[in-house]
């Protein structure tokens, strides 16, 4: 009986570990001003990413209308290097740990 | 009178006149230097600069800068900080690099004809120049430039030179992005 009362615990860890390593910490975000084209936002995300056209566009809305969003997701080293090249391009790039 | 950016067979080509290019020219001058001023406290270590780490570690006072090289986090001065040590000299080299060559471009004779490298300096060099001018004329938030509009409909002529030369080159960059953006539409989605 007491094998089976711990079974579901023991199978809860692994997969909270693995749910960590699948979803990184940090996170890129552009927030939105009145300067950016709507049309050279979403060429940016398409140039520098590579997203296709309908998620660029998606992502340039968010920016547009909610104020932000959320354009990448990764180490922090990675969330730097995306950072430093959108503010290259002139947008609005911060990061932060995603919580 | 300009004609903007269209996509031909053997570049991406706009018309000037002579007054336009001057000003364009003019203007990428212009924040050339507000990116080549040193605002970073100290002496420049030769060897740090060498691998592209600066002194400079606070957001810049001129607003109009500080909108070219904005912080990295927005709660965390001391990462941001960081972050600047090790991203603004390259920032600023790469922006200096892109309005110079948008400006080279435009001494040559004729109509201007831009390979996609340096349409895409002329894109990023176009933002940074509106940039720097919505930040001098006060327009920050999407309200703003209507109340500009009507001032310059008033007699202000100082906001009504600014706001026509903004909208100039919006219009400008609106034409170059969508020459940029044709040849993508041809690619498969995925």
């Amino acid at each position: 009986m007491d094998a089976v009362v711990t079974s579901p615990v023991e199978l809860d860890e692994p997969r909270s570990g693995l749910d960590q390593a699948l979803t990184p910490p940090w996170v890129t975000l552009v927030w939105n001003d009145p300067v950016n084209l709507m049309s050279y936002v979403s060429y940016v995300f398409r140039s520098y990413f590579g997203y296709p056209e309908a998620k660029a566009d998606k992502l340039m809305l968010d920016v547009h209308e909610k104020g932000r969003a959320a354009v990448s997701h990764g180490s922090r080293e990675e969330m730097e290097r995306d950072v430093e090249a959108l503010q290259g391009y002139g947008l609005w790039a911060t990061m932060r740990k995603d919580d | 009178m300009a004609r903007g950016f269209q996509r031909g067979r053997r570049g991406i080509r706009a018309k000037f006149d002579a007054h336009e290019k001057s000003l364009l020219a003019h203007l990428f001058v212009e924040v050339y230097e507000l990116l080549d001023a040193h605002d970073g406290p100290g002496e420049q270590d030769p060897l740090a600069v060498m691998v592209g780490i600066g002194t400079a570690v606070d957001t810049p006072a001129d607003p109009a800068l500080a909108r070219l090289l904005p912080d990295g986090h927005r709660d965390d001065p001391q990462a941001s900080a960081d972050f600047r040590r090790y991203t603004e000299l390259g920032l600023r080299d790469r922006k200096r690099a892109g309005l110079e060559a948008a400006r080279v471009s435009l001494g040559r004779e004729g109509a201007l004809v831009l390979d996609d490298d340096e349409a895409r300096a002329w894109a990023v060099a176009l933002t940074d120049v509106r940039l720097v001018l919505a930040e001098r004329m006060g327009l920050r938030t999407e309200q703003d430039h209507d109340r500009l509009l009507e001032q310059a409909e008033g007699d202000d002529e100082g906001v009504s030179v600014m706001l026509s030369l903004y909208d100039f080159l919006t219009w400008l960059q609106e034409t170059l992005v969508a020459a940029l953006v044709a040849p993508l539409r041809d690619l498969p989605e995925d």
